[in-house]
């Protein structure tokens, strides 16, 4: 995946010639460059950048207020300071801000080109997978409990974003000048990606506060919907109305799995329709024979794909309860919630 | 075929992979830890029977789980423990079933010139 990088210095003869001797490495990194801080707040925003490299003395902002900026807007964005006015106390400052390297000038390309090479590097220290599928992946992220980094490319369109988890939970995201739900939508409607993941997560607060396969989902409808195509498609789940609960004397097993799904999982569990049918029972009953040959106790739940436009997951009783779902439907969460 | 399914049973929680064919009868088996019976000598035919139109199929059990997809060659059959990554089963499963296709029968002239 090709980096975009941020070159920020006010002498535009050497950002000319910073971003023609870094040419030589524009199969790793492409370069952007700004000549003060303002401008390069705005190229931050319109852009997914993955590193900052900075002089210290400009106008209208100087290098100090561009860093804190950045450790305030993107603290996932490592910072190269370069200065001509280097001491001691500076360095030590601009560290204390936040910055990860520091040159002092005059300099030459190959270090720096060294340096940048090796912080990116740093982003993908979880390693990098091609042509996946999004949703799948960021999936299993949350259901590894992950915390990282991911960075992302569409292959199609060459766009780029980023994803903070924490514990499996998505935080934050980021995309061009989105961010928060607006941008993970966006991110989640990339079918092929190419991604990188670093193991560590700088956001420190939960800006999305949502259920990632519930962004998912929604990602995906947005996206049939721009496509024109959702006629075509299965039907879109259902809302299910939480069902207040009654007092009765009998126990409702339709209600009670229709109403656990729907506490759990609210309108975005992909679920169509709860009903009972002993239809299935046989089925039941072989797969029930398949845990005692294997010796792993009863059959709690089954999850279903004949290939017919919606799924069904089974949940073992006097008659069969039987959930349809749509393929989209986050089945391990509604398995789990069974079970 | 072993080396096929490696990254399969690399993953953690992973008890043992089976494949069957469509009639049942058992094309390949590899398992971690002992099984209380040799899956061979069950009929499978009527349980292949029954799950004939399923292409995927995932069951939870109290002490274990078992996922079931259906491929060119028949069903494979994967055991699992019940805290198994299954997403990352699936993942691998999509990434590794396309390469499991049945060997080509050569046709015309060029069966009858062994080479």
């Amino acid at each position: 995946m090709i980096k975009n990088v941020l070159i920020v210095d006010d002498d535009k003869d050497l950002l000319v010639s910073i971003k023609e001797g870094l040419g030589k490495y524009n199969e790793t990194f492409s370069v952007f460059t700004s000549d003060n801080g303002l401008d390069a707040i705005e190229k931050l925003k319109k852009n997914t950048i993955s590193l900052v490299v900075t002089d210290l003395k400009m106008v209208p902002m100087d290098g100090f207020g561009l860093l804190s900026h950045v450790m305030e807007n993107y603290p996932d964005i490592p910072v190269i300071i370069i200065t001509g006015y280097s001491t001691p106390e500076m360095e030590n400052l601009a560290k204390k801000g936040g910055a990860v390297g520091y040159i002092s000038k005059p300099f030459i390309i190959k270090d720096l080109a060294v340096k940048m090479i090796t912080t990116l590097r740093k982003e993908a220290d979880g390693g990098t997978l091609h042509n996946v599928s999004s949703g799948m992946f960021l999936q299993l992220v949350e259901m590894e409990q992950k915390t990282c980094t991911i960075r992302l490319e569409d292959t199609s369109s060459g766009r780029k974003g980023v994803l903070f988890f924490k514990e499996g939970e998505l935080y934050d995201a980021r995309m061009n000048d989105l961010q928060g739900k607006d941008a993970a939508y966006e991110i989640f409607s990339w079918e092929q990606v190419v991604l990188s993941i670093q193991n560590v997560c700088q956001v420190k607060e939960n800006k999305i506060q949502s259920d990632l396969q519930g962004l998912i989902l929604d990602a995906m409808r947005v996206k049939d919907e721009k496509n024109g195509a959702a006629e075509e498609l299965p039907a879109a789940p259902e809302n299910i109305p939480v069902i207040e609960e009654v007092k009765t004397e009998k126990y409702d097993p339709v209600s009670s799995v229709r109403n656990s799904i729907a506490k759990n999982l609210g309108d975005r569990s992909g679920v169509e329709d709860v009903y009972l049918d002993s239809s299935w029972n046989g089925l039941l009953s072989h797969m029930s024979r398949l845990g005692a040959f294997f010796k792993i106790g009863e059959i709690k739940s089954v999850f279903v794909d004949t290939g017919e436009p919606h799924n069904f997951i089974l949940k073992k009783g006097e008659e069969t309860i039987v959930i349809s779902v749509s393929p989209k439907c986050p089945r391990d969460k509604i398995m789990h919630i069974l079970n | 075929m072993k080396e096929l399914f490696n990254d399969i049973m690399c993953v953690e929680g992973i008890k043992g992979i089976l494949l069957f064919s469509f009639h049942g009868e058992v094309i390949f088996k590899s398992f971690l830890s002992s099984v209380p019976e040799d899956p061979e000598t069950r009929d499978w035919a009527l349980f292949f029977d029954a799950i004939n139109k399923i292409k995927e199929s995932d069951l939870i059990f109290e002490d274990g789980r078992i996922y079931i997809r259906r491929t060119e060659l028949g069903f494979l059959v994967i055991l699992m423990s019940s805290f198994a990554p299954v997403a990352l089963v699936r993942l691998n499963c999509d990434v590794l079933l396309p390469s499991l296709k049945p060997a080509k029968t050569s046709k015309g002239l060029g069966r009858f010139f062994k080479r």
